[in-house]
C-alpha cells in the first residue's frame, strides 16, 4: 500500500496528460454528440509529430503546436468525411483511424517507436513534462514547478478556460446547439456541418496535444500508444459525472470533473498493478467493463426503475 | 433516489475492480520497497515487460535464474507485463522507482524508454532490444549508454552473420538486402551487414519493401538480380517466410536469415542466439551492478555469450548445398 | 413577399416507395398575408413548408422570399429570412441548453456567429421582458434548461424565437398539434399576437378547419400535392366549416375525403 502511495504522483501526473485527451473525447461525445473514434489514431498522431520534430531540434512550443495542428487536421479529415461525404460519424471515425495508422508512421520514418534521447541532460531539461521530473521534485532535485502535476495542472486549466469562454461566445454556443439539436440549430440559421467539423477538429487538437504530453513524459512515441484511447476517455467522462453530477453544474466545471476522471481511472490503474490485484493484461477489459456498466445504468434506470408515478398525480404525458 | 444510484454504481465499480482481482492474484510476490543496500541484504528487482511472447519470457526466466543461484532468497522479483500497451509500461516503471527497487530489468524496446524515463538514478538493464541507439534516440551510438541505462542486444553478432555468407558462398558476388521499410530495426542491420559484407568483396543492393502486399513483387526483383539474398531479423519476413521460399526456392538464390525462425521458413543457414541466454548474460551484469562490483554507466551494452550456427535441411537439398563444419540442422517438427 | 412557382418535389424516386409529394405547386403570397393551410394527410402541406425552408432541394421550379431566389440555398442560409416552429415541440429548442441561450442564439439568426459573448446583459433584460408577454412565467427561470419545460411552454418559447428577428416569412408547422386544447389555444392566441404586432407574413399549417377558418387572410387547401383551393378576402371572412367541404368537394371531385380532412 505504501508503494501505491508513494506511485500516486506518477499516477495522477499520468491522468492529468489523459485528462486533456478525455476534455476532447468530452467535446464530440457529450456537446457534439459524436462518439468519435478518430481519437485512437490521432492520439498517436500528436505523439509522433512531437518526437520527431522534437528529436529534429524544433523549439518544443512549436513541436506542441504542430502536434495539435495535426490532430486538428485529423479531426477535419472526419469532419468532411461524415459532412460533406454523408458517411456516419462513428465509420468516418474509424475510417480516419485506421488512415492514421500508415500516416503515424510515415511521420515516424516508418518505424513503429520513436523515442527522444532522455540519457541527454540537454534533451531531458529541455522538455516541460517527464516521468523523470517526478522523482527528480520528490528528491529536490527540480523545482516544484517543474512537477508534471503542476505543469500539465496548467495546461489542463488554461485548456478548460479557453474552453469555458469559447463555448460561450456566439460561435461556442451555435456548436452547443448543433450537438443538441440539429433541426433547431439549422432553423436559427446555423451551418451545422461547419460546426461539427470544427467541432470535430477542436476536440482532436487536444487529443494529440494530450498524446504529445504523454509521449514527452514517456520518452517515446508509439505506433500502438493510443489503441483503445476512447474508451479510456469515455470512462473519464462517465466517472467524472457519475461523481460530480450533483455538484458540478458550470460547463467549466463540468470539464473539470472530466480531468478528475481520467486521475481517478489512472489510480485505479496503478492501483491494480502496485498492488498486484490483477494481471495487466486484464485493464483492457476492466477498463471496457466499467463503461460499458456506467453507460448502461441510465438506461436500466429509465426502463426498469423509473419513478412511480403517485395514485392521483398529474400524468407526465 | 439518483444519488444513490450513482454512489451504487461506484460501488459496483469498485467491487468489479476488486472481484476481477480476487481472479488474478496468481503472481502475488512480496515486493518489499526501501531495501538496504550492503552484503547479507535482500535486493528487490523490478521486471517491466512489454508483453508475454515466447523470446521475452525466456530472457526473462533466463535473468531470475541467474540472480536466484547467486543471491538464492536474498533477491525479490517484482514482475509485471504491460499486456503490449506501450503506454503501461510508464505507470508500472513508475510503481517501480516509487517503490524504489534496487534494479530496474527492461524487457522490449518501451519498457526500456519508459523506464529510461522514468529514473535517472536506478540502474535500468535493457534486454531483447536490437539497437539500443535507436531505441533510445541516441545519435552516432558508441555501444555504452553512459548512464544509469545498459543492457543486452539480441542481435546475432552482425561481422559474423556476413563471414557466414562468405563460408557458404564464397563465389557469389552481389548480396541482395531484403527488409521491410517499416521496421527501424531491420533497417539498421542491413546497412551495418552491408559494410561488413563491402568489406568482403560483395556487391550489396538494398531490397526495401513498405508491407507484406508488396512483398513478392520486390523479393521477385531481390532474387531476379542477386546471387544470394540476406534477411535481417524483420517480423514481416517471419510472418509471410513461405512468399519468400516460393520464389527463390525455385530460382535457386539461396537466402541467409538473421534468425532462427525465418531461417526454418525460408532460409539456407543462421546464427541463431538463445534469448534464455540472453537473460542469463544480463543477469550477470546486475549482479556485477547489484554487488556494486561495476558502474553501469560504464557498461557497455553485451551481446549473446554463444550462437548456434543452424542450417536449413531441406533447402539446402533443394540447392545441392552442403554446410560447412559446424552447422547444425533446425529441428523440424 | 413569397414566390413559389411550379414546384415539384418526388421521394424516393425510382423505387417501389416513389412518392410525389410535390406535383407543381405554385403559391404567391403578398407582404402580411396569414395563409391558413389544411389538407388531408400525405397532401403536402409539411412538405410544402418544408420546401421553402430548404430542408431539402426541390426538383424542379423556384422559391423567391422578398425578391431574393432561395431556390438553391442551404437551409442555414434560408434562416436569414423564415422564423420556424415545428409541430414536435422538442425539435424547436435546444433542451440541454438554457431558456435564454435558446433565446440568444435565435436572436443571432441570419447573423454571423463570432467569437462575441454568446449573450449580453442587456439581451438578458430584454428577453426578460419578452417572456413576460408569454404570461408563462418563463422570465423567472430564464436560466433554466429548455428541456424542463412543458410542451406549451416550449412553443410558445420557439415562437418567441421565430419571431425575435422578424423573419420575412413565418412557417408554422401543425405548431399547436401535439398540445392538449387548452394550451393550444393559448399558444395560437400569443400566436396571433405576434404576427398581428410585427405584420408577420405567415403561412400556418393546421389540422383544425375551424381555426383554419378563425385565423388569416386567406385559406389554401392542399390535396394530391397541389393547391386545391385558394379562398381568401371577403370569401374567407365569411366561410364556414360546410362551404369549404362543398368547395372542395367540387375541386376535387371527391367528397369521400370529408372524414379525412376533418381527421386530418
Amino acid at each position: 500500500m505504501l508503494d501505491f502511495l508513494n506511485a500516486l504522483p506518477g499516477a495522477v501526473s499520468q491522468g492529468l496528460i489523459w485528462g486533456i485527451m478525455a476534455i476532447g473525447v468530452y467535446l464530440t461525445y457529450k456537446i457534439l454528440d459524436i462518439a468519435d473514434l478518430t481519437v485512437d489514431g490521432s492520439f498517436c498522431t500528436g505523439g509522433a509529430m512531437f518526437v520527431v520534430l522534437f528529436s529534429q531540434g524544433v523549439n518544443i512550443w512549436l513541436a506542441l503546436l504542430a502536434a495539435v495542428g495535426a490532430g486538428m487536421l485529423a479531426g477535419l479529415v472526419t469532419g468532411l468525411l461524415h459532412t460533406v461525404c454523408g458517411i456516419p460519424a462513428i465509420l468516418a471515425g474509424i475510417l480516419t483511424q485506421l488512415g492514421l495508422w500508415s500516416v503515424n508512421l510515415a511521420i515516424m520514418s516508418m518505424k513503429a517507436n520513436v523515442a527522444l534521447n532522455i540519457i541527454n541532460p540537454d534533451v531531458l531539461n529541455r522538455l516541460l513534462v517527464s516521468l523523470r521530473f517526478v522523482q527528480d521534485v520528490g528528491n529536490g532535485a527540480r523545482p516544484f514547478y517543474q512537477h508534471p502535476i503542476f505543469v500539465v495542472g496548467i495546461f489542463t486549466l488554461v485548456i478548460i478556460g479557453v474552453l469555458y469562454w469559447f463555448f460561450g461566445t456566439e460561435l461556442g454556443c451555435s456548436i452547443r446547439a448543433t450537438g443538441a439539436n440539429q433541426a433547431m440549430a439549422r432553423a436559427q440559421g446555423i451551418n451545422t456541418r461547419r460546426n461539427q467539423v470544427l467541432g470535430l477538429m477542436i476536440s482532436n487538437g487536444l487529443v494529440a496535444l494530450s498524446g504529445a504530453l504523454l509521449s514527452q513524459y514517456q520518452g517515446f512515441a508509439d505506433a500502438n500508444m493510443g489503441r483503445g484511447a476512447i474508451v479510456i476517455g469515455l470512462a473519464a467522462v462517465i466517472i467524472g459525472e457519475v461523481i460530480f453530477a450533483k455538484v458540478f453544474h458550470n460547463f467549466g466545471l463540468k470539464l473539470l470533473a472530466v480531468s478528475i476522471g481520467a486521475i481517478l481511472y489512472y489510480m485505479v490503474v496503478q492501483l491494480v498493478l502496485s498492488l498486484k490485484l490483477m494481471d495487466s493484461n486484464y485493464l483492457k477489459l476492466l477498463s471496457a467493463v466499467v463503461v460499458a456498466i456506467f453507460l448502461s445504468v441510465p438506461y436500466w434506470k429509465g426502463k426498469y426503475f423509473s419513478k412511480p408515478v403517485k395514485r392521483g398525480g398529474v400524468s407526465r404525458a | 433516489m439518483k444519488m444513490r444510484w450513482k454512489a451504487g454504481a461506484a460501488l459496483l465499480a469498485l467491487t468489479m475492480a476488486v472481484g476481477l482481482a480476487g481472479c488474478g492474484n496468481q503472481s502475488a510476490q512480496q515486493t518489499q520497497s526501501g531495501t538496504q543496500q550492503g552484503d547479507g541484504k535482500t535486493y528487490t528487482v523490478g521486471i517491466v515487460q512489454l508483453t508475454p511472447h515466447e523470446a521475452l519470457d525466456q530472457a526473462t526466466q533466463g535473468f531470475q535464474d541467474t540472480l536466484k543461484e547467486e543471491f538464492g532468497e536474498q533477491v525479490v522479483f517484482d514482475y509485471q507485463n504491460a499486456a503490449n500497451d506501450p503506454a503501461t509500461c510508464s505507470t508500472i516503471a513508475n510503481g517501480f522507482v516509487s517503490a524504489g527497487v534496487d534494479l530496474i530489468m527492461a524487457n522490449a524496446s518501451s519498457a526500456v524508454q519508459a523506464a529510461a524515463s522514468a529514473t535517472g538514478t536506478i540502474p535500468v538493464l535493457g534486454t531483447s532490444v536490437t539497437e539500443y541507439g535507436v531505441a533510445l534516440g541516441i545519435e552516432n551510438f558508441s555501444g555504452t549508454v553512459g548512464t544509469n541505462v545498459s543492457g543486452t542486444s539480441d542481435l546475432a553478432p552482425l561481422d559474423q552473420q556476413a563471414a557466414m555468407i562468405q563460408e557458404w558462398c564464397p563465389d557469389a558476388k552481389s548480396v541482395g538486402l531484403l527488409f521491410c521499410s517499416a521496421e527501424p530495426n531491420s533497417q539498421y542491420q542491413v546497412d551495418t551487414v552491408q559494410a561488413f559484407l563491402e568489406k568482403l568483396g560483395y556487391t550489396c543492393t538494398q531490397y526495401a519493401f513498405s508491407d507484406s502486399n508488396d512483398m513478392a513483387a520486390v523479393t521477385q526483383t531481390a532474387a531476379d538480380n542477386s546471387d544470394v539474398i540476406y534477411v535481417p531479423t524483420d517480423n514481416t519476413v517471419a510472418s509471410n517466410a513461405s512468399i519468400v521460399d516460393n520464389i527463390c526456392r525455385p530460382a535457386k538464390i539461396p537466402v541467409f536469415a538473421g534468425e532462427q525462425g525465418i531461417c526454418a521458413g525460408c532460409g539456407v543457414a543462421t546464427l541463431s542466439i538463445s534469448y534464455y541466454d540472453l537473460g542469463v548474460t544480463t543477469g550477470q551484469m546486475a549482479i556485477k551492478i547489484l554487488k556494486g562490483e561495476a558502474d553501469i554507466s560504464q557498461m557497455p551494452i553485451e551481446y549473446a555469450p554463444q550462437f548456434t550456427k543452424m542450417y536449413n535441411q531441406a533447402i539446402c537439398d533443394d540447392l545441392g548445398l552442403t554446410p560447412p563444419e559446424g552447422y547444425t540442422p533446425i529441428p523440424t517438427e | 413577399m413569397l414566390k413559389i412557382e411550379n414546384i415539384y418535389k418526388t421521394f424516393n424516386a425510382g423505387t417501389v416507395n416513389e412518392k410525389t409529394a410535390l406535383n407543381g405547386v405554385s403559391l404567391h403570397l403578398n407582404e402580411g398575408d396569414f395563409v391558413t393551410v389544411i389538407g388531408g394527410n400525405g397532401a403536402g402541406k409539411s412538405t410544402l413548408l418544408n420546401a421553402v425552408a430548404g430542408v431539402w432541394p426541390v426538383d424542379e421550379g423556384s422559391i423567391t422570399i422578398g425578391g431574393v431566389d432561395v431556390t438553391r440555398l442551404p437551409e442555414h442560409k434560408r434562416a436569414k429570412y423564415i422564423g420556424r416552429v415545428f409541430q414536435d415541440p422538442m425539435m424547436g429548442t435546444a433542451a440541454t441548453m438554457q431558456i435564454e441561450e435558446n433565446l440568444a442564439l435565435a436572436a443571432r439568426r441570419g447573423k454571423g456567429r463570432t467569437l462575441r459573448s454568446g449573450i449580453t446583459k442587456a439581451e438578458r433584460e430584454e428577453y426578460r421582458e419578452m417572456l413576460k408577454i408569454l404570461d408563462l412565467g418563463l422570465e423567472d427561470r430564464m436560466t433554466s434548461k429548455v428541456g424542463l419545460l412543458s410542451g406549451g411552454q416550449r412553443q410558445a418559447l420557439t415562437l418567441l424565437m421565430a419571431s425575435l428577428v422578424k423573419p420575412k416569412l413565418l412557417l408554422l408547422d401543425e405548431h399547436t398539434a401535439a398540445l392538449d386544447p387548452k394550451t393550444a389555444a393559448k399558444v395560437l392566441a400569443a400566436t396571433e399576437t405576434i404576427v398581428q404586432r410585427d405584420h408577420l407574413t405567415t403561412l400556418m399549417i393546421t389540422h383544425n378547419m375551424r381555426d383554419a377558418i378563425a385565423h388569416g387572410n386567406r385559406l389554401i387547401m392542399m390535396y394530391e400535392g397541389r393547391v386545391a383551393l385558394d379562398i381568401s378576402g371577403e370569401e374567407k371572412k365569411k366561410l364556414t366549416v360546410e362551404d369549404l367541404l362543398a368547395k372542395f368537394g367540387q375541386a376535387t371531385g371527391s367528397d369521400e375525403a370529408d372524414d379525412k380532412l376533418l381527421l386530418g
